[in-house]
């Protein structure tokens, strides 16, 4: 079942660095442009990790993202330290949002994040313990590309 | 092997090896071995930044010459407005359009009417469109090359919405093929245009499809023919005047860069010139960074088609008199708009197909091989020096570690591994100043 691992790599996102947002992303999706990898799938890696980071600086203290390629998939887990999230099923719901007025101005916190997160991958997991953190986990199939 | 067509080639024999195009390629597509440089097809986007670049001549832009032409029964001029502002004062617009046809043209077509009718359709795009943001013009055909090449996640957020100049050419076949009951095929649209790159989007449109317009010739092409049949054009008795050419300020805005700010609210708009510029916005959009801005018109020019590779005139004189031309005519006249609203609902302005990511050569081995490349590359690029001096002949450390694990240079090119390689650099350059 376990494919053999390709690629790991694990980065550092923290909370409320808006300068740095977004770096991550931009980091694996230049890493799978070189690898030549099909530009739907790193659309959609690029959405993914996109989403977890601006959750990462919105509302936790720091995270790391893990992003792991195999033959059959790439996969993105974002671990953090943070408040955590009480209740999974009404943050699911899209347009749900606690973000601060500042962040909408910035164009985001508007409740999309985690719902478009499941929507772009084909397989999503997302826990959470309030007070000390949330993991959210997020897999690609290769299969479009071979 | 690429089936690119690019309007660019090197001359191997006049290059000296110096590196300059290659520092100058904003996409790092040029190498230059054995002390001479050659480009990698699929990564150009030919944008001529090499062009200027090159002190020996090596790079020669490829181009239509009049003579072309004859293979037509009946030729239509398409010029870019950038032409109208090219002369000295005294040659006017009515000049202009004479000597087009004493250089061997039928008719002059002034595209007014497209380009308004292009910026509907457009506004019509930026209203329906539910995202991603922002939308990316796509009047320049650099622009939509580097988003094909460097940008690929970005390619649905280009318009889809065809230029003006194509929407005339197709109009021009239709119209003139029933005025003078010929086939369509017996026509020439030509376009007159300001640079290489709208010449490749002829001949090569992103979207591949097949372009509406025949062929182009460059601006600094018919310069001197127009300037040379003004003298005659004056010395004629009673010449009678041509119909207006210019009727209305949209036409000659359209090329300063800024053309479709009019159309989109100012806060959701951003204008960009220059590729590095442009480069550094896609960056940011990339990132998410953008996502307040709706619309981005982007030209690869700095000074918008004004300032195109093809032109002759200083790019600030031309401006200046674009902007002393625009101040003296209207908006927008009743003629053209009659005639926007007569041709609107009955045409389709959007491109044929979408535009999609270039595929580049590479994509076809399995993906542990390309995984395996990848990190060799990033082993091999640990043991550079990083300090980008390109003098193994490519643009920076990154791109030698990448060209060496593929087995298409090596590692001794670095003249930090290897002093045969300062030698054999010594020897080249000798040999380019003999």
């Amino acid at each position: 079942m376990a494919a053999d691992v390709l690629l790991r790599k694990t980065f550092e996102v923290h909370g409320l660095d808006f300068d740095k947002a977004g770096d991550t992303s931009a980091e694996i999706k230049a890493i799978l442009t070189d690898i030549g990898m099909d530009p739907d799938i790193i659309m959609r890696a690029g959405v993914v990790t996109f989403e977890a980071e601006m959750n990462v600086v919105m509302y936790a203290v720091r995270a790391t993202v893990t992003f792991t390629l195999t033959e059959e998939a790439l996969s993105i887990e974002v671990v953090d330290e943070g408040p955590g999230i009480p209740d999974l099923a009404l943050a699911m719901q899209e347009g749900y949002s606690t973000a601060s007025d500042e962040m909408r101005e910035m164009g985001f916190g508007y409740g999309m994040g985690l719902p478009n997160i499941r929507k772009t991958s084909d397989q999503f997991a997302l826990e959470s313990e309030v007070g000390r953190g949330t993991r959210v986990f997020a897999m690609i199939r290769m299969d479009a590309n071979e | 092997m690429s089936d690119f067509t690019h309007g660019f080639r090197i001359e191997q024999d006049k290059c000296r090896g110096c590196l300059s195009c290659m520092r100058a390629c904003p996409t790092h597509a040029i190498r230059v071995r054995g002390g001479k440089a050659r480009f990698a097809p699929d990564h150009c986007i030919d944008c001529g930044s090499c062009l200027p670049a090159c002190s020996s001549g090596a790079i020669a832009a490829t181009t239509w010459s009049v003579k072309d032409l004859s293979r037509f029964k009946y030729r239509v001029a398409v010029p870019s407005p950038v032409l109208f502002g090219q002369f000295p004062t005294g040659i006017t617009p009515d000049h202009i359009v004479q000597g087009l046809l004493m250089l061997g043209f039928d008719a002059v077509w002034d595209f007014a009417v497209e380009i308004c009718l292009v910026d509907r359709a457009i506004k019509a795009y930026v209203e329906n469109w539910k995202g991603p943001f922002p939308l990316i013009s796509v009047a320049c055909p650099v622009v939509v090359r580097l988003v094909q090449v460097s940008y690929p996640r970005m390619v649905d957020q280009l318009i889809c919405v065809q230029p003006p100049r194509e929407i005339a050419g197709r109009e021009i076949k239709r119209r003139f093929s029933r005025e003078l009951d010929i086939s369509p095929n017996e026509i020439a649209a030509i376009h007159i245009t300001p640079c290489q790159a709208k010449t490749i989007s002829i001949i090569h449109p992103a979207e591949e499809v097949e372009s509406t317009l025949d062929g182009t010739l460059g601006i600094s092409d018919v310069y001197n023919a127009i300037v040379a049949s003004t003298n005659v054009i004056r010395a004629i008795p009673d010449r009678p005047s041509c119909a207006r050419t210019i009727r209305n300020a949209a036409f000659l805005r359209s090329c300063l860069g800024d053309g479709l700010s009019r159309i989109i609210s100012s806060h959701r708009y951003l204008q960009v010139t220059g590729i590095s510029n442009i480069t550094q916005v896609f960056d940011d959009i990339e990132k998410g960074r953008l996502r307040n801005v709706e619309f981005v018109e982007a030209h690869s020019c700095w000074s918008g088609c004004t300032g195109g590779n093809l032109t002759v005139g200083n790019v600030y004189v031309t401006q200046s008199k674009f902007n002393s031309m625009i101040s003296k005519l209207p908006d927008m006249d009743p003629e053209t708009l009659a005639e926007v609203e007569r041709r609107y609902p009955e045409e389709d302005f959007l491109l044929e197909r979408p535009i999609r990511p270039r595929r580049v050569a590479g994509s076809a081995v399995s993906l542990s091989e390309r995984v395996r490349l990848v990190r060799e590359a990033e082993a091999i690029l640990e043991k550079l020096p990083g300090y980008d001096c390109g003098l193994c002949g490519a643009p920076t450390c990154k791109d030698l570690a990448r060209d060496v694990s593929i087995g298409d240079a090596a590692q001794s090119d670095c003249v930090f591994y290897s002093r045969d390689r300062l030698r054999q650099l010594r020897e080249i350059r000798l040999r380019g100043r003999e």
